[in-house]
């Protein structure tokens, strides 16, 4: 079983990216979970034709965590993709962290994680221990950031690097950086500098993913690019980008970059 | 001047407030163990000065799904419950869960009722401790006063409700401000009721129970235009000074007192004169610098030789108060030195 986690900036593009990241792998043939671990609950909208599933927190809103079976969690989406939604408490409110927690108290219980592949869906802006969940041991193995050009969202996979080094030093830690994903808003230079970034960081890119209008359109009609579009060119894209995730070998602890050296890199870009 | 009994659980030490206030109902906004142990230990300690009612506690009974999505409805459900009874005055105390995940509970006591609704922010990992609880609810409860007319009367303020000889240390310092003429106005708080605390501020002089109540001192100072003395009275020396100090804060003459109370302190030397010349050591481990002081003045009073083979007697933490409490003390010496 191979187990991954997409983190990145929110709005950056992570639940597109890993929905067709899931599809394309469904598509060889593998067995596909998705967890959808950010109480906007919407990372698995397009795998599922554009509905908003039960999320597990929901369920434990209205009846605890004791009487939940295993079929009111996971449901079937595109091409045989498995999909969970974590879910959270109304913003403002609780610990959404604790949420992240519980459920996968759930759903180690339910025995609900087993696949060929586990991708998880992660909130990458607020990293306290509860998001961190999926790194821990005995969940993904291999993180890959998702992120722009933009400064912001460098930042934002800056600080997940420091969150993937620091749980990497516990001893039985084999959480590790597998690569960064470029999900471009097309700016200029953009992949050049998104692989300096990866570079920097000890890693690399290893998926740009350029801006295509497909990827709007595919959402309007609720549903991923590999379902809607299966033969245009970013489809294709995705399909690259899950045979190199299932081919990767190349797992690093990042060295995260202090924030003038990350500013620097952003501004030697921007002219 | 804190010492190693203040730290601990700051929510213990709200609670050692609230459930010494008659008709006052208390909540604990967090897990039901927050509650369940600090009901044993407080039911214990009642039980053992003779109170038998358990103390009103009640719990939200806060769970992992309250701290995912939030513990204020829960919160204002139990409310609505404390107040069904009927009580004079509700206490809030947070707990560490509540405060981590951010549940604004001033706000929800901040709703005008009939019934005033107290928030005192107890979550103990914010830093202090027992003592800081203890003052945190005491500033809380004071708000319920008004600054009133001041007639010739005291506060006590900051009894350690849960101490050994609470009573005992109670029942004299009152002794000894009625020899002067001085009556307690409010006790704040030990076997208090509400409109009590309502008239806090009609007393012209703050007793403090020690020098750590000194911050609350000042606020109530500050708020009230009551000045305070920082201490009980303890010793010999120190009882006499402390009938001065009040004598002049309240502009009252205490000639007359205070020759009395130094008649009764020659008889209580008298009454013990079996222990002169006796060597001793002082058995307490630890002591505190207060109490080993006001140990040395016995010894010397008494003639005694202070010397590590000597015979054990205690000098207990917190020291016994005014005449009487040396009396008591006096007592356990003399066993100690098979006088």
């Amino acid at each position: 079983m191979k187990q991954i986690a997409l983190y990145g900036k929110g709005g950056i593009g992570k639940s597109t990216t890993s929905a067709n990241l899931s599809a394309a792998l469904s598509q060889q043939g593998l067995d596909v979970l998705q967890i959808g671990c950010d109480p906007k609950r919407d990372s698995t909208r397009m795998l599922m034709q554009g509905t908003l599933i039960p999320t597990v927190m929901d369920l434990v809103r209205e009846r605890g965590d004791r009487a939940l079976s295993l079929d009111e969690v996971v449901f079937r989406g595109f091409n045989g993709v498995r999909c969970v939604e974590a879910g959270g408490p109304e913003p403002g409110v609780g610990c959404a962290g604790r949420g992240i927690i519980a459920t996968f108290q759930i759903l180690e219980r339910l025995g609900a994680l087993s696949a060929d592949v586990v991708v998880y869906d992660v909130l990458g802006d607020v990293v306290c221990g509860g998001f961190a969940m999926p790194m821990r041991e005995g969940y993904a193995e291999e993180v890959y950031l998702v992120t722009s050009g933009e400064l912001m969202s460098l930042y934002a996979a800056n600080n997940i690097c420091k969150a993937i080094s620091r749980l990497s030093s516990r001893a039985r830690s084999r959480c590790r950086l597998g690569g960064v994903i470029c999900n471009a808003k097309n700016l200029p230079r953009e992949e050049e500098l998104v692989a300096e970034f990866s570079e920097k960081i000890g890693s690399s890119m290893i998926q740009f993913i350029p801006r295509d209008q497909v990827v709007q359109q595919s959402e309007l009609n609720r549903k991923t690019v590999i379902q809607f579009t299966p033969d245009s060119r970013q489809a294709g894209v995705y399909r690259e980008l899950a045979e190199k995730i299932m081919e990767n070998r190349r797992l690093d602890i990042p060295t995260p970059l202090e924030m003038e050296d990350l500013e620097d890199l952003a501004y030697a870009y921007s002219t | 001047m804190p010492t190693p009994r203040d730290d601990g659980c700051t929510l213990t030490g709200a609670l050692s407030v609230t459930t010494e206030i008659r008709d006052c109902a208390t909540i604990i906004h967090g897990p039901a163990g927050c509650a369940h142990h600090n009901f044993s230990l407080l039911h214990a300690l009642h039980a053992a000065r003779d109170r038998v009612a358990p103390p009103a506690l009640i719990s939200t009974d806060m769970s992992e799904k309250e701290v995912i999505f939030g513990g204020e409805p829960l919160l204002e459900e139990t409310l609505l419950q404390a107040l069904s009874h009927h009580p004079e005055i509700v206490c809030v105390l947070s707990t560490c869960v509540a405060a981590t995940i951010g549940d604004d509970v001033e706000a929800i006591c901040h709703v005008p009722r009939t019934t005033p609704v107290l928030h005192i922010p107890t979550g103990g990992f914010l830093g202090g401790g027992f003592l800081s609880g203890h003052m945190e609810a005491l500033r809380a409860l004071s708000r319920l006063a008004a600054n009133g007319e001041k007639a010739l009367s005291v506060n006590l303020i900051g009894e350690k409700t849960l101490e050994y000889e609470v009573s005992e240390h109670f029942r004299e310092v009152s002794r000894i401000l009625q020899s002067m003429g001085v009556p307690v106005n409010a006790r704040f708080v030990c076997a208090t009721s509400v409109p009590e605390i309502r008239r806090l501020g009609n007393a012209s002089l703050n007793i403090l129970r020690d020098p750590s109540m000194v911050p609350l001192g000042r606020s109530l100072e500050d708020d009230l235009g009551i000045p305070f003395i920082e201490s009980f009275p303890l010793g010999i020396e120190g009882t006499l000074r402390f009938m001065e100090e009040v004598g002049e804060a309240l502009s009252i003459e205490t000639s007359h007192a205070i020759a009395n109370e130094e008649a009764l302190q020659h008889e209580m030397v008298r009454t013990f004169s079996s222990l002169k010349g006796k060597r001793v050591r002082f058995s307490t481990q630890y002591p505190a610098d207060g109490s080993s002081r006001l140990g040395y003045e016995l010894a010397d009073l008494f003639d005694l030789e202070v010397h590590e083979e000597g015979n054990p007697v205690p000098v207990p933490d917190p020291f016994p108060v005014g005449t009487n409490g040396i009396r008591r003390l006096l007592h356990r010496w003399k066993r100690g030195c098979h006088a």
